[in-house]
């Protein structure tokens, strides 16, 4: 029994359930049944992921069916894949056990279950990829199923924008990502991803530059490094709430999956620049990600703002990684893939949370927009208290998961003076600067995001609408569970991935990561020390302190309970509270040079001739500029090109026969030659 | 800065010490009336109460009842009957009740 | 925290145990319900360093949580009775109701459709000081009697003079 019969399953399992949406999701309980497959195939796929974590040096390769190529179907099941799995597995039980009470059983319900489960045996089929030819296959058709996901609601032309974008950069990024593999399938003379790996000192050096870097800017695309992510706000609103916390859980997940395959174990780097431009692309991602973010009213493009932010933390760690190992000091380049994955699990539990919780707000309250929410305390109390949860651990605060992984992030960088370099320690201490004011902005933007939604008073009837029954509490529930056992357990799941970076780097941490039961290091033993668990019960305990003050000293008078005090108005109304936008307006005002906005102020005032005051109407916009200085050029450009090339379809019968008269010419001539 | 120290050095303290001692700028403050009984006849108890802007005064039978609470020290009922009205020097007029600040003059000054 | 009406003793009583707890320091909130503003001129000057509020152990502050005394200047108008009392009851117990300047204490405007004329038709007053304005010694006396520092001296005085003396205080 190894884990790749379990991954079998697990797949197969997958597969009735996609077939099982498609026939029977018109009827309550054929969409059961499909959930209950698929959260069958995610406890499994997890069981398989942890077990390959576990006994990390499990690998091994299984020519399976034969593919449309012709060549064997390869996979193989590799502790760096892992931790993606047991996510993929962990976040599909998720998801599977919020559907029910999320979407309604109908003919396009039907379609779009079947889309998920084959997008999410898609995801295992690329994280079991034995060969190239596996994996591109897995992965272009992981990409055409998310299109199909987040095209469940085609209603307005937003929904056809978003999946466009989508599926356009999820092209682009393909192409790139097959070039990558081309070149170094074609210097290793191999497609098995192991012999690659081995050969893997056969790739030139100027080759295996061009590789990473087009595998670089490919994943890149899929996992949203700036300035490749403009996919990510489009998408994410319009799809459903578990489409996007699928897509934002697992397949930008992905995408760092295939920069850490390209870096650790294809083509390693022995100059320290690939691992300094990854680090570089990490850190600006995650800083503009989380500014763009605080502009946002529309939960869901917050949220896909905030993924653009971890992804950057996640592969800065990664880069950080490699310039280590380029250096030599192999410690602490497991240290910080230990960290970057430990980032990955733990973002995948609490943005997939934070998604489906947008999406329970959406469904009680009818709106997205932060600005028409409030006060769902009360009405929704059992979803404020996981959304809570999951608030904490992605604003990186003690004692949950978030802050474990961020500290071991942050510790890894911290000692980049190790590497003997003046150069590469002071872009590693800009790196880690440049995440620490990710770090503060963060939780900025999460106070912001808990906040305004959640608590306070309603501000629409909308709001003040919501109700708690029959809204889906299970999933998210168990994602909140997910993200404590992650941030108590740290040591365990530590000790776990430091196997795995024994098997992909060949450095085993052991005594250097933790060196009592509880107790974690960065990589030395003389730089710092933490213990998660330790901190856990020492803040629990802390909030009992002013408990047992109150209940031993409790006053005995009578107490009073008088309305909160809101300077003596007769009418306190609801829209008196801080905004959305009021409430980041410092950081608009800051990195106004970065948003660049476009303000608009018309005043009733203005028209009238007597000039009697009435409404007054703001608009500011963020100016897109990817969009526009990025994107748009090469649009046009292609488009110009286009243009260029149409007289060559002129419709012109003469003219194409003259076109077959200079190709057979040009074939004879190549002939002869 | 160390010009404005120096001057208020200069001046010293300038801080009462009221409460606990008299305060000499009490004498200009002004003060509600104090009534002179003996004089005070029934027509010029009714002129003062016609002119009071405040309220403060108002005649029951052979009283002049007069609401220490409501005075505003105007004078106006010293310019009606100056030889009745004297300022009384009181600004400590605190009261804890209410009907305290509540006085009666007798209006004497009809008797032969 | 004021008894009913005309229970003098009683309210001897409790200005002595306010007395035990705010003798030495007292944070006052300042009320106005509709004054022409020159009672606040006063007020504000008890803060200035003539008058010196804060060495006697007073302090002003601007929440009525943090409250223990309300200052009440103004004749009450009736709009705003639900602000009067919300300040009230915002503040904490023990706490001391004060009314001064002749508008607060019922003088200058009787009762209308405006104004109640009196604040203690709408908050509980425990002292009354009068004046127009009251000045700053005024005041400070009167919140010395408030907090039981010093001896209420209205009851021994008749405002009624000799025959030919300046004065008239018996």
């Amino acid at each position: 029994m190894n884990p790749l019969d379990i991954l079998y399953g697990a797949g197969g399992a997958w597969l009735a359930a996609a077939v099982t949406g498609l026939l029977a999701g018109s009827w309550r309980p054929g969409l059961r049944a499909c959930c209950g497959l698929s959260a069958l195939a995610g406890a499994a796929a997890t069981g398989a992921g942890g077990w390959s974590l576990v006994y990390g040096d499990t690998r091994v390769v299984a020519p399976g069916p034969a593919t449309i190529t012709g060549g064997p179907l390869q996979l193989q099941m590799t502790s760096l894949a892992g931790v993606f799995v047991a996510l993929l597995g962990i976040v599909a039980v998720a998801i599977a056990l919020y559907v029910p009470r999320y979407h309604e059983p109908s003919r396009g319900t039907g379609v779009y279950l079947a889309a998920c489960n084959l997008a999410l045996l898609a995801c295992l089929a690329v994280l079991a990829a034995g060969g190239m030819v596996t994996f591109l296959v897995s992965w272009e058709t992981m990409s055409l199923a998310c299109y199909l996901i987040i095209l469940r609601h085609p209603r307005s032309g937003e929904t056809a924008r978003g999946a466009f974008w989508f599926l356009a950069l999820s092209e682009i990024g393909f192409l790139l990502v097959v070039a990558a593999f081309v070149i170094v399938s074609a210097k290793t003379h191999a497609t098995e991803l192991d012999v690659i790996a081995a050969r893997g000192h056969l790739v030139p050096g100027g080759w295996r530059a061009a590789a990473y870097l087009l595998a670089l800017t490919g994943f890149g695309f899929k996992a949203g490094l700036v300035p490749l992510h403009v996919w990510l706000p489009e998408a994410h609103p319009v799809a459903p709430a578990d489409g996007s916390a699928f897509l934002s859980g697992v397949v930008v997940k992905l995408g760092t999956y295939g920069i850490a395959l390209f870096a650790f174990r294809l083509v390693p780097a022995a100059g320290s620049w690939p691992g300094l431009v990854t680090m570089g692309a990490g850190a600006v991602s995650a800083a503009i990600g989380i500014l763009y973010a605080l502009r946002e009213r529309d939960i869901k493009r917050f949220l896909a703002y905030s993924t653009i932010e971890n992804t950057g933390i996640i592969v800065t760690a990664f880069g950080a990684a490699m310039v280590f190992h380029a250096y030599r000091l192999s410690a602490l380049s497991a240290f910080l893939l230990i960290a970057g994955l430990y980032h990955v699990a733990n973002h995948g539990c609490y943005k997939t949370l934070l998604f489906l919780e947008a999406g329970v707000v959406e469904h009680a309250t009818g709106t997205r927009d932060m600005d028409r929410l409030g006060g769902l305390v009360h009405r929704l109390p059992r979803s404020t208290v996981i959304a809570f949860v999951g608030t904490l651990g992605i604003a990186a605060l003690p004692p949950l998961n978030g802050f474990v992984s961020e500290w071991l992030i942050f510790q890894g960088l911290f000692q980049g003076f190790r590497t003997g370099s003046h150069l590469t320690a002071i872009l590693i201490v800009l790196a880690a600067a440049t995440l620490g004011l990710t770090g503060g902005l963060a939780i900025y933007a999460f106070v912001r995001g808990f906040g305004i939604p959640y608590l306070g008073m309603p501000r629409t009837p909308k709001a003040a609408a919501a109700r708690e029954p029959g809204q889906p509490v299970a999933g998210p529930a168990l994602l909140a569970v997910a993200c404590a056992a992650l941030a108590v357990g740290a040591p365990v799941m530590l000790g776990a991935l430091s196997r795995t970076a024994h098997t992909v780097t060949g450095t085993s941490l052991g005594p250097l990561l933790l060196p009592g039961k509880l107790t974690v290091i960065p990589a030395h033993t003389n730089f710092s020390a933490f213990s998660p668990t330790y901190l856990t019960v020492f803040l629990v305990a802390a909030c009992a302190v002013p408990a047992l003050i109150y209940l031993a000293g409790r006053p005995r008078a009578a107490s009073v309970s008088v309305p909160v005090w809101d300077g003596g108005m007769v009418s306190f109304r609801p829209r008196m509270q801080y905004s959305a936008m009021t409430f980041s307006a410092p950081t608009r005002v800051t990195f106004d040079a970065l948003y660049r906005p476009s303000v608009s102020v018309r005043r009733a005032s203005d028209d009238d001739p007597a000039g009697r005051s009435g409404p007054v109407h703001y608009e500011a916009q963020v100016t897109p500029v990817f969009d526009r200085y990025l994107y748009r050029p090469v649009i046009r450009a292609v488009e110009w090109l286009a243009d260029a090339i149409r007289p060559m379809q002129s419709g012109d019968v003469n003219l194409y026969l003259l076109y077959v008269f200079l190709v057979i010419l040009l074939a004879y001539l190549l002939g002869a030659v | 800065m160390p010009l404005w120290f120096v001057r208020g050095l200069r001046r010293g303290v300038v801080t009462t010490r009221y409460p606990a001692r008299r305060d000499d700028s009490a004498a200009w403050l002004p003060t509600p009336p104090a009534f002179r009984s003996r004089q005070l006849t029934r027509e010029a108890a009714d002129r003062m109460v016609a002119v009071c802007p405040s309220l403060a005064l108002s005649r029951r039978d052979d009283i002049l009842v007069f609401d220490v609470g409501a005075c505003t020290a105007c004078g106006w009922c010293a310019e009606a009957a100056p030889d009745v009205v004297t300022s009384s020097g009181e600004f400590e007029l605190a009261a804890t009740v209410r009907s305290a600040l509540i006085k009666e003059i007798p209006i004497q000054g009809d008797e032969p | 925290m004021n008894p009913s009406r005309g229970k003098a003793e009683a309210a001897r009583r409790l200005r002595d145990t306010i007395a035990a707890q705010f003798g030495r320091s007292l944070h006052i909130r300042t009320l106005d319900t509709g004054s022409c503003a020159v009672c606040e001129q006063e007020i504000r000057l008890l803060a200035a360093p003539h008058y010196d509020l804060q060495r006697l152990g007073f302090f002003f502050t601007p929440a009525p949580r943090h409250a223990d005394l309300l200052l009440v200047t103004g004749p009450m108008i009736r709009a705003f009775d639900v602000a009067a009392r919300k300040t009230y009851e915002a503040m904490p117990g023990p706490k001391v109701v004060v009314a001064t300047g002749a508008c607060a204490l019922g003088g200058v405007y009787p009762k209308d459709p405006f104004v109640h004329g009196n604040v203690g038709e709408v908050l509980p007053v425990d002292v009354w000081i009068p004046g127009c304005p009251p000045s700053p010694l005024a005041l400070l006396q009167g919140l010395g009697v408030a907090v039981g520092r010093l001896a209420e001296r209205t009851p021994g005085l008749t405002f009624i003079a000799g025959p030919a003396a300046d004065g008239g205080e018996a």
